[in-house]
């Protein structure tokens, strides 16, 4: 019915309604997103993929500005381009600041009191910074497309590293931040004897320390703020149910290099074994793994009167050869173990794009690949179409 | 002066460049020339294994330096060690001191609080920079492998945004030590490690906008696992011809990044003013040793100012 393969990506593509992609920063992420995104989309489905702060090349390739307010289709002529006829894509590239602006708007309780909040000097410079709220939002954001059922699936790429990990433990992580009770201290008035009396510590404490109109711009931030926080604590539950749905996957994206792999590693234990979400598997990007059985350049076999550059250029060729060929050695074991590792799972191997994977024809190809029925460089492989 | 010459440098750059390898490499090449040289990262307040500690062996990096080879500390940044200090140093009388630091509400306020963790963090790194011992200067340089791009210009940006907030008092106090020394193009600089690729080349542009944008000196670019050419022009050229009527050869691809960093490359200093230096691809299982000696000639040739 979706009109895709019966390759593991394909099938994934087919049957969830949301794909998180996590990674080490550097790894091509956003670019895998787009590429999964357009590959559904070509074989039919309504596509929105969402992206936390993404090069200006790729918002360029895509044909939309970066940081709309809200989704954007992208423009027919692109999306024709990219073969893209049934099916829809939108892509939203969110910032931060915006996302939080339109949290206050949404939740304060009165207009009076958000335009209040964001008056407040300490909103005003250092929403941003707020560690946890972006990601955080990102997840609400994610809920309310999937509730209204607007796009089939959604691909979510994640923040680099250490963000995705706040990402994943959003509701936790941003508790700690959000915690009415921490709030409440900041908060002149009644309570009890001990509470007054913290709160009255922490008074003295910051006007010595920040002075006294930068305590108060803060209590008035953190008083209006926590308004914002019922309503956030309130979809806590639910968030993490909503995140182990069987219809929501996680797909690690990878590259060959050893830290990217470590923290690959990192996110199968967090999302795996201690979140207990769905694992779909992995994507092995920028791996020479596709070039196995290629051949090694030989001047012995050029005729005899080949011109003497060519010669010596190609033993300095057949120099680099024997490297790459042993990197793709490396790659295609690299590949079997994180097979084994994803267990039910998947690992699907790109190859490594020359010019960084940055125009419409290469994430086309990179589409291709992606929804194959099997992977590069898989044996017996048949003959993939470039 | 050459380009170790500054009392703070900041190493920043995008995930998967190396970031963290070239800081290590550079806080070696500097303690080996003789600067007693301390190389720190922020603790991630989550805790996980410290990218530094693995490079050099040590397994538990703390906030207080140790001592990992001659002339070389290693330490984290702790936001908490830097609210302590802070509070420390301002709060008047052992009691209030006492209890503020007992105080779950105090530490809760300022784990919670909008950019008091970079606050604490900056506060932590200034009193290294301007620790003393026996008399003089704790260390010559202090080598900071900064986080991801957006949190690199959170903390190079605090000092600005902060005192916009509080323009008097403690903290500004604090705020303004801190830019005389970072921001003053003879004490600190800011370099950018990325890679000879058209991505990160782009970014290492902009990052280095942003950085301009906070008032932190550019020191220049390190553009890390810059591929040797092996290839005389008309081999180049050869090989080029060769390859348009052959499919399916291993060196291809290594053949086409050559040429495509060399395009980076171009690219790169084209666009910034700021020095690039060349560093090269070495051994992956134990790049640090390959990129000191790097680093070292760079520096012998006067490399950078």
């Amino acid at each position: 019915m979706s009109g895709l393969g019966e390759g593991a990506v394909a099938r994934m593509l087919a049957e969830k309604r949301v794909v998180v992609c996590c990674g080490a920063g550097g790894v091509g992420k956003t670019t895998v997103s787009a590429s999964l995104a357009l590959a559904a989309a070509r074989a039919g489905r309504r596509v929105l993929v969402v992206t936390i702060d993404p090069s200006k090349r790729l918002a360029e390739t895509l044909g939309v500005q970066r940081n709309p307010p809200t989704p954007v289709d992208l423009p027919a002529d692109r999306l024709a381009a990219a073969g893209v006829t049934r099916g829809g894509l939108a892509a939203w590239m969110l910032d931060p600041k915006l996302v939080s602006d339109r949290v206050v708007h949404d939740f304060a309780r009165s207009p009076e009191e958000a335009r209040r909040l964001l008056d407040n000097p300490m909103y005003r410079n250092i929403t941003a910074m707020i560690a946890g709220m972006q990601e955080y939002t990102a997840v609400e954001a994610l809920h309310g497309f999937v509730r209204d059922d607007v796009y089939d699936l959604v691909i979510l790429d994640t923040p680099p590293s250490r963000d995705a990990l706040r990402f994943l433990d959003a509701p936790d992580r941003v508790s700690m931040f959000l915690d009415r009770r921490i709030f409440n201290l900041f908060v002149p008035g009644e309570g009890s004897v001990i509470r007054r009396m913290a709160t009255q510590l922490v008074e003295k404490v910051m006007d010595i320390a920040f002075g006294e109109q930068t305590r108060r711009d803060l209590q008035q931030f953190f008083d209006l703020f926590g308004s914002l926080l019922d309503h956030l604590n309130h979809n806590q539950h639910e968030m993490r149910a909503f995140f182990k749905q069987p219809d929501i996957g996680f797909l690690l994206v990878t590259s060959p290099a050893r830290e990217a792999l470590a923290e690959a590693e990192f996110f199968a234990r967090k999302t795996r074994d201690e979140l207990k979400m769905h694992l779909c598997g992995y994507v092995l990007n920028r791996s020479l793994a596709a070039q196995a059985g290629f051949a090694m350049p030989d001047p012995t076999t050029l005729p005899a009167d080949a011109e003497p550059a060519l010669t010596s250029g190609l033993s300095r060729l057949a120099d680099l050869g024997r490297v790459e060929r042993q990197q793709v050695e490396e790659h295609l074991a690299l590949a079997a173990q994180l097979d084994g590792r994803a267990g039910d799972g998947f690992a699907w191997v790109l190859p490594m794009l020359g010019g960084g994977a940055s125009d419409l024809d290469d994430l086309v190809r990179l589409a291709d690949v992606l929804v194959a029925d099997t992977p590069p460089g898989s044996t017996p492989a048949p003959e993939e179409t470039p | 002066m050459h380009f170790l010459d500054r009392r703070v440098l900041l190493i920043s750059g995008k995930g998967g460049v190396g970031r963290t390898t070239v800081a290590v490499a550079l806080a070696r090449a500097a303690a080996r020339a003789g600067k007693r040289t301390l190389v720190c990262e922020i603790a991630n307040p989550e805790g996980g294994p410290s990218a530094i500690g693995r490079l050099l062996g040590v397994r538990d990096v703390g906030p207080e330096p140790q001592l990992v080879e001659h002339n070389l500390d290693v330490c984290h940044l702790w936001a908490r060690s830097g609210h302590e200090g802070f509070l420390r140093s301002v709060l008047p009388g052992k009691t209030l001191i006492r209890a503020a630091l007992r105080s779950k509400a105090v530490d809760k306020f300022l784990t919670a609080a909008p950019s008091f963790h970079e606050m604490g963090v900056f506060h932590h790194l200034l009193s290294l920079v301007e620790a003393e011992q026996k008399g003089r200067r704790r260390y010559d340089l202090t080598v900071l492998d900064m986080p991801a791009t957006g949190h690199t210009l959170a903390l190079t940006g605090l000092p600005d945004i902060l005192l916009r907030l509080m323009p008097a008092g403690p903290i500004a106090a604090l705020l303004r030590r801190g830019q005389a020394i970072l921001n003053d193009p003879a004490q600190g600089a800011a370099w950018v490690v990325t890679l000879p690729e058209q991505l990160p080349v782009t970014e290492a542009i902009e990052l280095l906008d942003g950085l301009a944008e906070t008032h932190m000196p550019a020191g220049g670019v390190l553009l890390n696992r810059m591929p040797s050419d092996p290839f005389t022009a008309p081999e180049r050229a050869a090989v080029e011809r060769w390859l348009d009527g052959t499919d399916g050869v291993f060196g291809e691809v290594a053949f086409r990044r050559i040429e495509a960093a060399e395009q980076a490359r171009a690219r790169l200093t084209a666009a910034v003013e700021a020095p690039v230096l060349d560093l090269p691809e070495t051994d992956a299982d134990d790049p640090v040793p390959g990129l000191v000696e790097a680093l070292a000639r760079h520096m012998a040739d006067g490399g950078a100012r």
